[in-house]
């Protein structure tokens, strides 16, 4: 009978008289034993601990059950299947720890790396099935080609799974034009019912729902001097301006509007936008201002836009000046 | 008979035949027949199993408690999974609008999607629903920082050395794969905390040069927010990436089982055995009796503490945020790098490169390159391609354990800087000088705490009298220990642990 | 000397953190509260012997001139440090009655150094001199009335609602407050009192920005109010809410309660019992 010298250690050891004793099998060590042992003093308290380890995991099985059929309840359920699993651990624990062989052993690394003979058999054998596919290139060629070929057809329904960037990154639903700045529900906005220091976000009219277009709508104070960039002088309506709420970092809501000093944080990385500037980022990891939106009013004296926003909302992309 | 080594019993009396008495003769039959030796003989007649079995019984085991918290990770994903099953059947990943009816108060008649609506479900109105889905979160939170910590220990003794390198890659893969399920176990539940953290990742992806928008769109099927990117996730968290966990912790373990685990240097501990504990019974009972406790601390945190109260948080609508908006504590250290980037982008010709790209993608590609790289770079660099079966004490490799202080106090300051809102709040303070403070010292602070450790290591080393790497020369090392192969000779006398090239 | 800690008595402590941790953090984080003032009552509304409206601006005007008028000047129209130099205090013209409310009442003025932001503490005045101090200040302009507040009628969804799409980016989505810029914050909304949500909500003191009647209408006005008495003392079926501010204190949670309890069990379980060995190499 051939042994495996790399999972055999015991046996090879017993057929050895060996004077390392970890090394013979447990079996001699540790003789299956049936009947009662004797127990220490410590023994006896492990033991005893132990069993009322257990115990008291089934108390807290037990209460468990009775809690869920009594309708549940958080806390309890939690605790209880704490002390349940718990217990069961605990009781295991003592018992490897006091009842169970704990003694040094020892077992043998044998080389990872096989030897020579075995290296160059495996080499040999390996080339002798190699060899019939090496000599026929023209099936190699036409084979691996077949193979590349149908996987980078296979990736192709990827293209399914979205459609095609395009411009739809570029513009928002205001691009229509004139389009009316409502409410979340949908009403008009006349930019005298804003007090000083008011704060709005507005939608396109008909698209409240388009993520790329929340809008800020703020009323700045007679106070405060705004200074327009240019080409923009008349995007503003009686101190009313507009500008994207979505931050030119990575798309969050700037939400923070401070209104005594004019500056829009935003919350998730801090960036700080300078509204009497045109909101241009002060502080923070934005590097662009968020765009504005140019404002008029309509023969009722809604507010509307012109135009969509002077550039794409929110977070950059590859192309996005293009 | 021979003693025994079991610390707490004493002699005991000799075995005695227990099996059901035979009809016909009145003897008991022996051992054989006990129930046990009776499955093992069925299952051998069709596997021939005896003989692995009686191997795995007596695999050696170190005995070192920290090369228990490999298995912290383990038992944890075990919860997950078995937690996770039970939450997938009342979770429905569906984004179709709809008006919630349960029994919180507060969102009655509110309308949001399927997805949240389930989520509050589970919580208010399905019995246990809430502490099965708060055991799984804390689960996950707990499966990552065993993991961590294991890498850490791995780390720094060494253990990554030849042969292991290929079980340390594994390693950081499923990092990186605990990482991203979590990410998007959170994300499933649509809520406005972690819907702001999908739009996060939109953007991170959107930013990557040339391809961004395209994956962007193909990953969320459209302009953010996209129709799918909750069932999709949802694929990917429940079967995609648990499948591929399963695969390579199976990897892992096998690797380990092949390779024996190392051990620290010790009396009668060499490169060429391994001392411990046997696996039957009691290396299995230890590592069950852990699984257990695992299981009651995991239940407990979910039972007595609240983590993410999605009810308060409301759905998810684009166009709202809360403050103290930040992601669970393992990618907390991505955030504060996305606050403490300072605002520069790159443009030229009409194309740009946005600022997200540089802490989103390239630092995180940095991280985990380096990550995987680091058992061959360190080899390459000290010239040791020896076998190493024994650990390192970290006092015994200044420089790396140095590097390893570094690094982690580096991406404990970028978390911190993630935090920096909340601790601004919380202390009183200028949020904005937290991220100034922050910006200086994740460039400064690593170094000095590296040059701490570095001056421990030497420190203690010194007291021990035990030479560091850097102390041994090259050719006191036995010629055969330098060039990998593995010891097959008589082992060495006792000497220092054969360590190996210097490594400042 | 090794990694291993020296024995019981470090798992023992070692398990303290956690235990200690978990203790210390249900109070602490169960929704701790800043000091709160004294609860505001609506003008008018407590007194037992009703002054009349001149005896009301009397007093207001008496209480005014000691306390107010180093920095908002006689009459309300603010001051200066000389012609060109800082403002000390701005003009209580436009205040109305509803600022003078909020400010007097959540204690932020008077305000000992113009420099400092304004943040709750005790106010310095009883109800009775507010009610006084109120009535002065609204008699000099026409600034917000004080809203009428109806908690009760408010609709809880509703205020909800409005409260995640106008509060929570400022004042976090459980009411906790969060930070602005350059150490200023949006404050805890848990010690304020319906009066006092009704005025902030209509003046937009500080950095606040004002929601007017026409974004937020009346009834809209007592769901919010209703919401963010409701945020004071949300359910928490989970447990203990450590703070209700997500991840960062959750994280904290995992790693020294959970991470550590880990480790000690680990390093318990890990450790052999002391043994008698025999004979080894």
């Amino acid at each position: 009978m051939t042994s495996d010298p790399r999972t055999d250690d015991s046996r090879v050891a017993d057929e050895n008289i060996d004077d390392r004793p970890a090394l013979r099998s447990p079996a001699s060590q540790h003789p299956p034993q049936t009947g009662e042992a004797v127990l220490t003093k410590r023994g006896e308290r492990a033991e005893r601990s132990a069993a009322t380890a257990f115990f008291v995991s089934m108390l807290g099985a037990l209460g468990l059950a009775v809690v869920y059929w009594e309708g549940g309840q958080p806390q309890l359920e939690g605790i209880l299947l704490a002390v349940a699993l718990g217990g069961i651990g605990t009781g295991i624990v003592l018992w490897a720890k006091h009842f169970m062989p704990s003694d040094e052993v020892e077992e043998d690394r044998h080389p990872l790396e096989s030897t020579e003979e075995v290296m160059e058999a495996y080499a040999t054998d390996f080339e002798a099935g190699e060899s019939s596919l090496r000599s026929r290139r023209l099936l190699i060629a036409t084979g691996g080609g077949a193979c590349a070929a149908l996987g980078l057809a296979v990736l192709f329904p990827i293209r399914s799974l979205g459609p095609r960037p395009g411009r739809d990154l570029k513009r928002t639903p205001f691009a229509e034009g004139n389009l009316r700045v409502v409410r979340e529900d949908g009403s008009p906005i006349r930019p005298e019912n804003l007090p000083d220091d008011g704060f709005v976000t507005a939608w396109p009219d008909g698209h409240t729902d388009a993520a790329d277009a929340p809008t800020l709508l703020i009323r700045l104070r007679e106070d405060q001097e705004f200074r327009p960039r240019e080409g923009r002088e008349d995007w503003t309506v009686d101190n009313v301006v507009a500008f994207s709420k979505l931050c030119t970092h990575a798309g969050c809501p700037v939400g923070l509007y401070q209104a005594e000093i004019g500056q829009l944080l935003c919350p998730c990385h801090q960036s700080t936008f300078d509204v009497l500037d045109s909101c241009r980022p002060i502080f923070g990891p934005a590097a662009r201002s968020l765009p504005q939106l140019p404002l008029a009013l309509d023969r009722e004296g809604y507010l509307i836009a012109t135009g969509d926003f002077s550039d794409p909302t929110g977070p950059g992309f590859w192309d996005r000046d293009r | 008979m021979a003693t025994t080594e079991t610390p707490d019993t004493a002699e005991r009396p000799p075995a005695a035949p227990t099996g059901r008495p035979d009809r016909r003769t009145g003897r008991r039959k022996g051992p054989e027949k006990l129930l046990t030796h009776r499955a093992a003989r069925w299952v051998d007649t069709r596997l021939g199993t005896a003989n692995l079995a009686r191997t795995a019984l007596n695999k050696v085991f170190p005995d070192h408690w920290s090369f228990m918290i490999g298995e912290l990770a383990l038992y944890c994903f075990v919860v997950l999974l078995l937690t996770g099953v039970y939450l997938t059947f009342f979770f429905d990943p569906s984004t179709e609008l709809t008006t919630y009816t349960g029994s919180y108060e507060p969102l009655q008649g509110v309308e949001m999607t399927r997805a949240y609506a389930s989520s509050l479900d589970l919580s208010f109105d399905v019995r246990a629903g809430l502490v099965m889905r708060q055991i799984h979160h804390w689960a996950a939170l707990l499966f990552v920082a065993s993991i961590v910590v294991h890498l850490a220990r791995v780390f720094f003794t060494g253990a990554f050395r030849k042969p292991r390198e290929l079980n340390w890659v594994i390693g950081v893969l499923l990092l990186i794969l605990a990482i991203f399920n979590g990410l998007f176990g959170y994300s499933l539940l649509d809520d406005q905390l972690s819907g702001t953290g999908l739009r996060i990742i939109y953007s991170i992806t959107l930013s990557v040069p040339v391809v961004g928008t395209w994956a962007a769109s193909l990953l969320f099927g459209g302009e953010f927010p996209g129709p799918d990117i909750i069932e999709r996730l949802y694929v990917i968290h429940i079967l995609l990436v648990p499948a591929i966990i399963v695969v390579l912790l199976t990897a892992h373990l096998a690797i380990i089982v092949r390779q024996k685990h190392t051990q620290f240097p010790g009396p009668g501990r060499r490169e060429d055995n391994v001392v411990g504990e046997r696996m039957w019974p009691t290396y299995a009972a230890k590592a069950l009796g852990l699984f257990f406790l695992t299981g009651a601390v995991l239940a407990f945190l979910g039972g007595v503490f609240q983590i993410n109260p999605i009810w308060l948080y409301g759905p998810f609508e684009p166009a709202d945020v809360s403050s103290a908006s930040q992601p669970d504590w393992y990618m907390g250290w991505l955030d504060g790098a996305l606050r403490i980037m300072p605002g520069w982008e790159v443009r030229a010709f009409g194309y740009e490169v946005p600022n997200p790209f540089f802490p989103g993608v390239l630092l995180a590609g940095l991280t985990f390159g380096l990550l995987f790289a680091w058992p061959f770079l360190e080899a390459r660099v000290t010239g040791d391609h020896a076998h190493h079966h024994l650990d390192d004490r970290p006092r015994q490799r200044p420089v790396r354990t140095a590097l390893g202080v570094a690094t982690l106090t580096f991406y404990v300051i970028l978390f911190l800087g993630g935090a920096a809102d909340v601790l601004a709040q919380t202390f009183g303070l200028s949020v904005n000088a937290l991220l100034w403070t922050f910006r200086f010292a994740v460039l400064l602070a690593p170094p000095l705490t590296g040059w701490v450790a570095y001056r421990l290591c030497k420190e203690l080393s010194a007291r021990d009298g035990v030479p560091t790497a850097s102390q041994v020369r090259v050719r006191d090392i036995p010629r055969r220990l330098r060039h990998g192969k593995a010891a097959d000779e008589a082992p060495d006398e006792e000497s220092p642990a054969p360590a190996p090239a210097e490594m400042s | 000397m090794s990694i291993r800690p020296s024995g019981r008595r470090a798992r023992v402590l070692a398990l303290a953190l956690p235990v200690a941790a978990a203790v210390a953090l249900t109070p602490v984080m169960a929704g701790a509260q800043e000091p709160t003032g004294a609860p505001g009552e609506r003008p008018g509304s407590a007194s037992s012997t009703e002054p009349t409206d001149e005896e009301l601006l009397a007093r207001g005007q008496q209480l005014y001139t000691t306390g107010c008028v180093t920095c908002h000047g006689a009459d309300g129209g603010g001051r200066r440090d000389g012609p060109d130099g800082e403002l000390r205090g701005p003009t209580l013209e436009n205040a109305g009655e509803a600022a003078a409310y909020y400010y007097l009442s959540t204690g932020r003025m008077p305000l000992a150094n113009s420099e400092e932001q304004p943040n709750r503490k005790e106010p310095a005045y009883n109800d009775d001199e507010i009610d006084a101090l109120v009535a002065y200040v609204a008699s000099l302009g026409d600034g917000p009335d004080l809203p009428e507040v109806d908690v009760a009628a408010g609709e809880l969804p509703a205020g909800g609602e409005i409260y995640r799409q106008n509060c929570q980016q400022c004042h976090q989505a459980s009411g906790s407050g969060g930070a602005l810029s350059y150490g200023r914050a949006a404050p805890n909304l848990h010690p304020a009192d319906p009066a006092e949500i009704a005025a902030a909500v209509r003046v937009g003191p500080n950095q606040m920005p004002v929601f007017g009647p026409e974004f937020i209408s009346d009834s809209e006005l007592d769901d919010l109010i209703r919401y963010v008495e409701y945020l004071d003392d949300p359910a928490d079926p989970g447990g203990v809410p450590i703070g209700r501010t997500g991840p960062i204190p959750e994280g904290f949670v995992a790693w020294i309660v959970g991470m550590v309890a880990l480790l000690v069990l680990t390093s318990w379980i890990g450790t052999r019992a002391a043994i008698r060995r025999k004979g080894h190499p």
